[in-house]
C-alpha cells in the first residue's frame, strides 16, 4: 500500500493541512488498513463546553464498525479518554435533548463517521498525533473482540426487545414533562392575558407581546385563505359573455388553442419522425 | 354605418386576395427556415418535449379560410390534428418511393422481356419430365397420384401482365411484391384438364418451363418457388434480381389461363372436378355420387380472374381518391394482427375488394379521407358476419352463377367477386373470420376511447399470438393429422385440399375445440399455416414439414378455470350429444340443487393446477375425436408457474386469501376492542400480501422451539449463532388510525410517545381478550396470530400536517413540506389506499395476484427490485389490466409476463407519463392536465413517471428510482428478456428452460460477494433452488391460532448486510441483490467517486491520502474496503470476488 510521504519510518505522518495520518485494522491479522485523520479540534467558535478545544481531538474517517465504546479503548493508550462522540458530518454540537430516552432516540446511520475524543488531560491529543504511522491501531483484540456481521445482528435483534413497563415508563415519563411544559405555557398565556385585561382603574398595560402567543392565529395557510376569498369576490362580480368584445375575445382565444395544439402535435410529430417511430413493424 | 362596414369589408377581401399569391410564395419560402426553428429549439438534442412558447402575434393574427378549413377539418374528422398527422407519417413511411418504383419498373421490364422469349419445346406425355431434368429444375406440384393423362409442351406466352397491388398502387412496404400473370397459351391446355388437377399441373410444368429458362439469365437471382396462400395447386415462381438490389425486389410470377378459357358454371361449388377412383387409385362404386369440390374448384375458377379483378379494382380507386391510402391503413392493420399472410388470410386483395363493395354499396362517400375508410370497414366487419350472411359484388350475376344460399353451404365465410363465380373467401374459416370481427370490434371501441393514443395502439403495436393470446397450444407433430383425417373419415375433403390434410382437418379440429370448450373462452383463434418457399432446384415441402399450428385462447375468466362441465339433464335429448363428445368422461352427477346430470369433472385443487384444465380438455378431445395423441399438443408457458411456486402444485394464490382472511379477521378483532382511550377509526393493510401481489406470501408456520435461544425479559425466541438462519416470517403491515381529537398533542414527539402507549395498550388488549403474544415498540406492535405476524402501526391522520407545520422568528405559522412527512404520508396514506385499490382490482381481474408476482419475481432476479420498488411493480402491472389496449386484459401469468417485459422494453418513459387509471376515476380532461403538467416540468419530474387519480403530478412511487441509467439498463434486460422467452415458448426444438430470463447477467459488476447459502433465509425460494429445501426453525402440521412464544420476525441477514453495506459504502458503489434467495451480491463502483479528489474534511470516507509536492488528495481505499465487505459481513460471506481491475487507481 503506498502510504503517503514518510519522512522517517517510526515518526508520525503528517499531512498538509495539519493532519496526522493514523492507520487503523480490523484485527491483528488484518492484511490492509484504513486511515484515519486526526488534528486537534479548532473552531473559531467554538461555544460548546462538550468540546474544550485543548483537550478535544477530531478524527476523519471512522469506520463503522467502531462504535464509541471501540473509539474509547483506541485512543485510552495516549490518555484517559473522557468522552467519545460520533457524528457522520463534521458539525457543531448541539445541545442534546436530555429527556428523551433511548428508545426514541433514532438509530445512527452505519456509515464511515467523524469522532471528537475528549482526552482528560491535553497531553492525549499531542501524544495520539504523534503515533507513528507504521504502528497500526487494532479495532478487535483477543480481550476485547468486536463482533461483526451475523453475531452482531443476532445480538442486535435480541437487544431490540424492550420491556413493555420500562417503554411506557419512558412514555410515561415524557408526557408528565410534556403536560408540564403545557400547563406553564398555559399558565404564561393566563398572565398575559390577565396584564392585558383592564385594572380597576382602566388602565391597559401594553407590553411588546414577544413570545407570540398572541400572533399565533395569523398562519401562512390563513393569510392565503383570506387572499383567495377576496379574489373569488372580485371574480363573481364580473360579467361573462357580456358585450361583444367578450364575445369576440373568446373566438379569438378558441383559434388560439387550436393553433397551439396544432403546433404542439406538429413538434410532436417531428420529434417521433426523427426517433423513426412510424415504421409500424 | 353599414355603407362603410361592407367598403371596408370589401376593401379587405380585395387586400386578401392581392395578398394571397404573394403569402403562398413567402410560406414556401419560410418554411424550411420555420422547420428549422421548430427542429431545434423545442427538440433539443436529447430527444425530449419541451413545452412550446409561441408569440402572442402568432397565435391571435388574423386567420385565413384556408387555415380555418383545416383546423376544422383535423378537429371534426379526424379525432385531433395529431392524429391526422400521424396517419400521413405512417403512410409516408409504408409507401414505395419513386426511387424503387423505378427501380422495379425497369426490373419488371426485362423480365417480361425474358419471358416472352421462352423457346419452345417438342410435345410430350404430361408425365414425361426429362425435358427439365438438364437444368434440375424441379417441378412445384406434389404428385399424389403419378398416373395423368395428357400432353404438354413449352411455348412462349400469350401475354405477361401485372396483377395486384402494385398497378393499384395499393402496395405498401415491407415485403413489396410484384404480381406477374403469364397467361399459358390455349395450345398447352385442353378444354377437359379441369378434371383431376390435370390444368393444376400444366400450370406447374409451366412455370417449371419458365424457370428453366429465366434461370439462364445473368439478370436473375436465385429462384424459388412459393404458393399463393398456401395453395399447393397454385404455386408461384418467385425472381429476384442478381447483385445488391436481390433483398429489395420480388417479382410472383402466375401462371394463368386464358380468359374464357374454361366456363366457370363447372365450377359451381356443388360440382365434382376431381375423381374418387383417380385420387384414390382404386375403382370407385359405381352409382355412387361424387362428392363436390368446392375448394378445388374456386381454385381453378380463381385463376382465371385477376386481370378482371384488377379492371375492377382500379374503377373504384379512380373513384375514390383515398382509396389507396384507406387500403395501405388497412393493410397495416391486418398485418399487425398476423392475418394478412397465409393459408385463408385475410390479404391486401381482400382488404381492396371489401372497401370496394362498401363503395359500391355506398356505405362508404367517395369524399372520405383514409382515416374514415378506415374506420368504416372496421365498423363494417364488426357489425357484419359472413360465415352467416355472404355479400357479393356481383351486380347482375348470370344465370348459372351459384346463389349466395349455395356458397353459404360449401364455404364458411362467402364473399363473393364481381364475376357472381368465385367466393374470395373460399378458404377462410369461421374461426378466422371470427377473429378478424373480435379485432375490428375490439379496435374500434379503443379508437373510441379518448383516454387512449388509439394510433399508436392499433396501427403501430404489432399483436403476435403470444402476447395476444392467453393460452397458447402446439400441435406438433402434423404427420399425426393424417390419421385424423382417418378417423374424421375425410377422404372428399383431403381431395378437395388436394392431399392437404392440415388444412383439410384443422376446420373440424377448430370446431371440435370450440364445442368443448364452450364458455370457458371469448374467442379460438390458430396462427395461418404459412406460406412455404423452396428453392426451384428442390423437391417442394411436405405437408408435415410445416412449422406447428398454434392455436390461442381468449380466456372468459369466470369460467376457464372450473373444473367442473355440467351437461344436460340425464333424460334430455342433449344427454347424448354431450355424452358423444365427452366419452368416457362423462359422468351421471347428483348435484346440491338436486338435478341429476351428465357431467364431467377435471381434477385440480390449486389455481395453478385448474391452470391446466383446459390442457386436459384439448388433449382429451383431441386423443378421442381425432386420434391426435398427448404428446403432439404442447401448452406453451404452464413452466412458468414454477418460478413463483409457494409449495408443489401451488403458486400462492391460495396463500395470499388465506393471508387476507386472517388481516380481515384481526381487523374486526380490532374493532372490537373495549378500552381504548381513543377509537379505532380504521384498520387498512398496507403490505403487498394483503393485496394479493406479495411475489411469495407468507405461510403459516409451526415453530420448532428446540431451535432457537430465548430472550428474557420477553419470552421470544431469538436465532441461536452457530445455527443456519431460521425461516424467514414476514411482518404484514397494518396500519390503524385513532380517532383525532383535541387530546392528541400538537408536537411531534409528544405524538410519537402516545403512538407508542397506543402500541402498549393494544398489545395488552390483545392478549388478554385473544391471548395474542405481541411485541411493542414505539414505532409499532408486532401480532403474532395463526402463523403469521401482523405489523400494527398507529396512526394519526394530523401528524404528517404537524411535521410540516414550523414557527418562525415573527411567530407566523408556516407550513413547508419536508421529506419526514412525505415518508410517513407515503406510510400511512398512499401505501393503505394503493392496498385497497389494487385489493379491488384482484376481485374484478383474478389473474392480476399471479401476473404481478410474476413480473415482480422477474425484477427482483435481475437485481431490480431495488429500483423500482413493489408499489411502483404492482402500477405498471395494473396499467396492463386497466388499458390494454390494443389486447384484452391478459387471464394468465405467462401473457401477463410478455407484456409487462414488453411495456418496459418499448414505453416512452423520456416523453409520456404512463397514467394508471385506478377505479376509472380519471376523465379524458385530466389525462390531458396531466400529460400538460408533464410536458411543463419533464425535468424535475422521476425519468419513469407513473400517474394516478391520486397522484396526478408527483409519481410518489418512482420518486427515489430508477435512475436514468438503470432504466436504460431496465430497457435493455427486458428487451433481451422478452426475446429469449418467445423464441423459446415458439419454438419447441429450443432448450426449453424459461428460468434462463430470471438468471441475472453477471458480466457487468465489478465485486461479486458470495453468501453462505445456509445464512441466507429464503433460499428454497431462489430461481434455482437446492434439491433439499427444508426451513430450519419450523415444524410440519397447522400453526397455532394464537399463544406461545415470540417468533424471529424479520430477520433477514442479508437485508442487514445490504443495508450496511449501502450506509457505509453507498456514495461509492451501487449493491445489488435477489432478495428472493439471491446467494450473490453484486457491486457496482461508481465511476464518479474513483476520480481522486483534493482534500477536504467533508470528503474523507473510505478514502485514503495521497501526498505529491504538498497537495493532498484522496482516492477509495479499495483494498480497505473490499476487506471490510468481509468483516462487516462475518458470518454470512462466503468470498469476495473481484472481477475487474477498473478500480485499481
Amino acid at each position: 500500500m503506498a502510504a503517503p510521504t514518510k519522512k522517517n519510518a517510526s515518526s508520525a505522518c503528517v499531512i498538509p493541512g495539519g493532519f496526522t495520518v493514523l492507520s487503523l485494522k480490523f484485527c491483528s491479522s488484518s492484511t490492509v488498513q484504513h486511515q484515519l485523520c486526526v488534528k486537534e479540534h479548532r473552531v473559531r467558535a467554538e461555544t460548546n463546553t462538550h468540546r474544550p478545544l485543548d483537550r478535544t481531538l477530531f478524527i476523519l474517517n471512522v469506520p463503522p464498525y467502531c462504535s464509541q465504546s471501540v473509539v474509547k479503548d483506541l485512543f485510552s493508550q495516549f490518555g484517559p479518554v473522557q468522552d467519545v462522540e460520533l457524528r457522520e458530518k463534521p458539525a457543531v454540537a448541539e445541545d442534546k435533548q436530555p429527556e428523551l430516552s433511548p428508545y426514541f432516540t433514532p438509530a445512527q446511520k452505519k456509515c464511515f463517521k467523524v469522532a471528537y475524543v475528549v482526552f482528560k488531560h491535553s497531553s492525549g491529543v499531542a501524544a495520539a498525533k504523534a503515533h507513528p504511522y507504521d504502528s497500526p491501531l487494532i479495532v478487535s483484540t483477543k480481550e476485547k473482540p468486536v463482533d461483526t456481521g451475523f453475531k452482531k445482528w443476532i445480538h442486535e435483534y435480541t437487544q431490540s426487545f424492550i420491556k413493555p413497563e420500562l417503554l411506557q415508563q419512558a412514555v410515561d415519563d415524557f408526557m408528565s414533562q410534556y403536560d408540564k411544559r403545557k400547563e406553564e405555557e398555559v399558565e404564561l398565556q393566563k398572565k398575559e392575558a390577565e396584564e392585558q385585561q383592564e385594572d380597576e382603574e382602566g388602565w391597559v398595560k401594553v407590553t411588546k407581546g414577544g413570545k407570540g402567543i398572541k400572533s399565533r392565529p395569523h398562519s401562512e395557510g390563513a393569510n392565503q385563505r383570506a387572499l383567495q376569498k377576496e379574489h373569488s369576490k372580485k371574480k363573481r362580480k364580473e360579467l361573462l359573455n357580456f358585450y361583444s368584445w367578450q364575445h369576440r375575445n373568446s373566438k379569438k382565444e378558441h383559434i388560439a388553442e387550436l393553433r397551439r395544439k396544432f403546433e404542439e402535435d406538429k413538434q410532436r410529430i417531428a420529434l417521433l419522425r426523427a426517433q423513426r417511430k412510424f415504421r409500424p413493424y | 354605418m353599414k355603407r362603410k362596414n361592407t367598403a371596408k369589408d370589401e376593401d379587405l377581401e380585395n387586400k386578401m386576395e392581392t395578398l394571397h399569391p404573394s403569402e403562398d410564395e413567402e410560406e414556401s419560402a419560410k418554411k424550411p427556415k420555420g422547420s428549422k426553428k421548430t427542429a431545434s429549439t423545442p427538440l433539443g438534442e436529447d430527444g425530449v418535449l419541451r413545452p412550446l412558447k409561441l408569440s402572442k402575434g402568432e397565435l391571435y393574427k388574423a386567420p385565413t379560410v384556408e387555415e380555418l378549413n383545416q383546423l376544422k377539418e383535423a378537429e371534426s374528422l379526424f379525432h385531433c390534428s395529431l392524429l391526422k398527422m400521424q396517419m400521413e407519417e405512417l403512410l409516408k413511411e409504408v409507401a414505395l418511393s419513386e426511387r424503387r418504383k423505378k427501380q422495379m419498373d425497369s426490373f419488371i421490364q426485362q423480365i417480361t422481356d425474358l419471358l416472352k422469349s421462352v423457346p419452345e419445346t417438342p410435345v410430350v406425355e404430361l408425365s414425361d419430365l426429362s425435358w427439365l431434368s438438364e437444368s434440375g429444375i424441379d417441378v412445384p406440384f406434389v404428385l399424389v397420384s403419378e398416373e395423368s393423362k395428357g400432353k404438354f409442351h413449352m411455348e412462349p406466352p400469350d401475354s405477361v401482365d401485372m396483377i395486384g397491388s402494385y398497378p393499384l398502387g395499393t402496395c405498401i412496404k415491407p415485403r413489396v411484391s410484384v404480381d406477374l400473370a403469364v397467361t399459358i397459351p390455349a395450345s398447352i391446355l385442353h378444354p377437359m384438364d379441369s378434371i383431376n388437377q390435370r390444368y393444376s399441373r400444366k400450370r406447374a410444368l409451366y412455370l417449371a418451363g419458365l424457370a428453366q429458362h429465366l434461370s439462364t439469365s445473368p439478370l436473375v437471382g436465385p429462384l424459388h418457388y412459393s404458393c399463393l396462400h398456401g395453395n399447393r395447386l397454385r404455386p408461384l415462381l418467385l425472381v429476384t434480381p442478381s447483385g445488391k438490389d436481390s433483398n429489395s425486389i420480388v417479382l410472383r410470377i402466375h401462371a394463368i389461363p386464358p380468359p374464357d378459357f374454361l366456363k366457370p358454371s363447372r365450377f359451381h361449388p356443388q360440382k365434382n372436378n376431381i375423381r374418387t377412383a383417380w385420387y384414390t387409385g382404386q375403382d370407385a362404386a359405381q352409382g355412387s355420387s361424387e362428392p363436390p369440390t368446392p375448394q378445388y374448384n374456386s381454385t381453378v375458377v380463381g385463376d382465371h380472374l385477376p386481370r378482371s379483378h384488377l379492371q375492377f379494382l382500379s374503377v373504384h380507386c379512380d373513384q375514390c381518391p383515398a382509396f389507396r391510402d384507406g387500403v395501405a391503413l388497412l393493410k397495416v392493420w391486418l398485418r399487425q394482427r398476423e392475418l394478412d399472410q397465409g393459408a385463408g388470410c385475410f390479404g391486401g386483395f381482400l382488404a381492396s375488394m371489401l372497401l370496394s363493395y362498401l363503395l359500391s354499396t355506398h356505405k362508404v362517400g367517395k369524399s372520405m379521407n383514409a382515416y374514415q375508410l378506415l374506420r368504416n370497414a372496421l365498423h363494417f366487419i364488426a357489425s357484419t358476419d359472413l360465415t352467416e350472411n355472404g355479400i357479393t359484388l356481383a351486380k347482375n350475376p348470370d344465370s348459372k352463377a351459384p346463389s349466395l344460399p349455395e356458397f353459404q353451404t360449401a364455404f364458411q365465410v362467402v364473399f363473393v367477386d364481381p364475376s357472381g363465380h368465385l367466393n374470395m373467401c373460399a378458404d377462410m374459416t369461421a374461426c378466422t373470420y371470427k377473429r378478424i370481427q373480435h379485432e375490428a370490434s375490439l379496435s374500434l371501441q379503443f379508437w373510441d376511447d379518448p383516454t387512449l393514443d388509439g394510433f399508436q395502439a392499433l396501427l403501430m403495436t404489432p399483436k403476435p399470438m403470444l402476447r395476444t393470446y392467453d393460452n397458447v397450444y402446439q400441435l406438433n407433430d402434423l404427420v399425426k393429422m393424417q390419421a385424423a383425417c382417418k378417423k374424421l373419415s375425410l377422404l372428399s375433403s383431403l381431395m378437395d385440399h388436394s392431399g392437404n390434410y392440415v388444412l383439410a382437418v384443422l376446420p373440424f379440429i377448430l370446431s371440435l375445440l370450440q364445442r368443448g370448450l364452450s364458455d370457458r373462452i371469448h374467442l379460438l383463434a390458430y396462427s395461418l399455416p404459412q406460406d412455404p418457399e423452396w428453392s426451384v432446384y428442390g423437391e417442394p415441402p411436405m405437408h408435415k414439414d410445416q412449422p406447428p399450428v398454434s392455436i390461442g385462447l381468449l380466456l372468459n375468466p369466470e369460467r376457464a378455470l372450473s373444473v367442473l362441465e355440467r351437461g344436460p339433464a340425464a333424460d334430455s335429448p342433449e344427454a347424448a350429444e354431450f355424452r358423444q363428445l365427452w366419452g368416457s368422461r362423462s359422468e351421471l352427477r347428483r348435484f346440491q340443487d338436486g338435478a341429476i346430470t351428465e357431467a364431467v369433472l377435471w381434477s385440480g385443487s390449486s389455481t395453478c393446477q385448474r391452470r391446466h384444465v383446459l390442457l386436459k380438455i384439448i388433449t382429451h378431445l383431441l386423443e378421442l375425436h381425432a386420434d391426435i395423441p398427448k404428446s403432439c399438443v404442447r401448452y406453451v408457458g404452464g413452466q412458468m408457474d414454477d418460478v413463483i411456486k409457494v409449495k408443489e402444485g401451488r403458486t400462492g394464490e391460495e396463500e395470499s386469501l388465506k393471508v387476507v382472511q386472517c388481516f380481515d379477521d384481526l381487523s374486526r378483532k380490532l374493532w372490537k376492542l373495549e378500552g381504548l382511550p381513543l377509537s379505532i377509526t380504521s384498520v387498512q393493510g398496507a403490505h403487498p400480501a394483503l393485496r394479493y401481489t406479495q411475489v411469495f406470501p407468507p405461510v403459516p408456520v409451526k415453530l420448532a422451539y428446540s431451535y432457537f435461544d430465548r430472550e428474557k425479559t420477553c419470552r421470544a425466541l431469538v436465532p441461536q449463532k452457530d445455527k443456519p438462519c431460521p425461516y424467514y416470517i414476514t411482518p404484514i403491515k397494518v396500519i390503524c388510525h385513532m380517532e383525532g381529537s383535541g387530546k392528541w398533542p400538537s408536537d411531534r414527539l409528544a405524538i410519537r410517545h402516545i403512538k407508542a402507549a397506543f402500541h402498549i395498550r393494544l398489545g395488552e388488549l390483545l392478549k388478554q381478550e385473544h391471548g395474542y403474544t405481541c411485541r411493542p415498540l414505539p414505532t409499532h406492535l408486532d401480532v403474532w396470530k395463526d402463523g403469521l405476524v401482523f405489523r400494527i402501526q398507529v396512526a394519526y391522520h394530523r401528524e404528517p400536517q404537524v411535521l410540516r407545520e414550523s414557527v418562525t422568528a415573527e411567530g407566523m405559522l408556516i407550513q413547508r413540506d419536508n421529506a419526514e412527512a412525505q415518508a410517513l404520508e407515503l406510510e400511512t396514506q398512499h401505501k393503505p389506499f394503493l392496498t385497497s385499490t389494487l385489493h379491488g382490482l384482484q376481485q374484478q381481474q383474478p389473474c392480476f395476484s399471479a401476473v404481478c408476482r410474476l413480473a415482480k419475481r422477474w425484477l427482483a432476479a435481475q437485481f431490480f427490485s431495488g429500483d423500482i420498488i413493489e408499489e411502483a411493480a404492482d402500477l405498471l402491472v395494473a396499467s396492463l389490466f386497466l388499458q390494454p389496449a390494443p389486447f384484452t386484459p391478459p387471464s394468465s401469468p405467462q401473457v401477463g409476463l410478455l407484456r409487462f417485459l414488453h411495456l418496459l422494453s418499448t414505453f416512452d418513459w423520456k416523453n409520456n407519463p404512463l397514467v394508471v387509471n385506478l377505479n376509472d376515476k380519471l376523465i379524458a380532461s385530466d389525462y390531458t392536465e396531466i400529460k400538460n403538467h408533464f410536458l411543463a416540468s419533464r425535468e424535475s419530474l422521476p425519468v419513469m413517471f407513473i400517474a394516478t387519480p391520486n397522484d396526478k403530478n408527483v409519481s410518489i412511487w418512482t420518486k427515489e428510482g430508477p435512475s436514468v441509467q438503470m432504466l436504460q439498463r431496465v430497457v435493455l434486460v427486458a428487451a433481451e428478456s422478452l426475446r429469449v422467452l418467445e423464441a423459446q415458448l415458439i419454438n419447441p426444438n429450443q432448450k426449453q428452460d424459461i428460468r434462463v430470463v430470471f438468471r441475472p447477467p453477471l458480466e457487468a459488476y465489478d465485486v461479486l460477494i458470495d453468501l453462505r447459502p445456509k445464512q441466507v433465509p429464503m433460499l428454497s425460494r431462489a430461481v434455482d433452488p437446492p434439491n433439499t429445501t427444508c426451513h430450519p426453525g419450523t415444524l410440519d402440521g397447522d400453526a397455532v391460532s394464537s399463544g406461545g412464544a415470540f417468533p424471529v420476525v424479520d430477520f433477514d441477514p442479508v437485508k442487514l448486510y445490504l443495508s450496511e453495506l449501502r450506509d457505509a459504502y453507498g456514495d461509492l458503489a451501487l449493491f445489488f441483490n435477489d432478495p428472493y434467495g439471491g446467494t450473490v451480491i453484486a457491486v457496482l463502483w461508481k465511476p464518479k467517486a474513483f476520480q481522486p479528489q483534493p482534500f477536504k474534511t467533508s470528503l474523507m470516507k473510505a478514502r485514503r491520502v495521497d501526498v505529491t509536492e504538498d497537495v493532498a488528495i484522496t482516492v477509495p481505499n479499495i483494498e480497505a474496503i473490499v476487506q471490510d465487505f468481509r468483516i462487516i459481513g462475518e458470518g454470512l460471506v462466503h468470498k469476495v470476488e473481484l472481477r475487474t481491475e477498473r478500480w485499481v487507481v
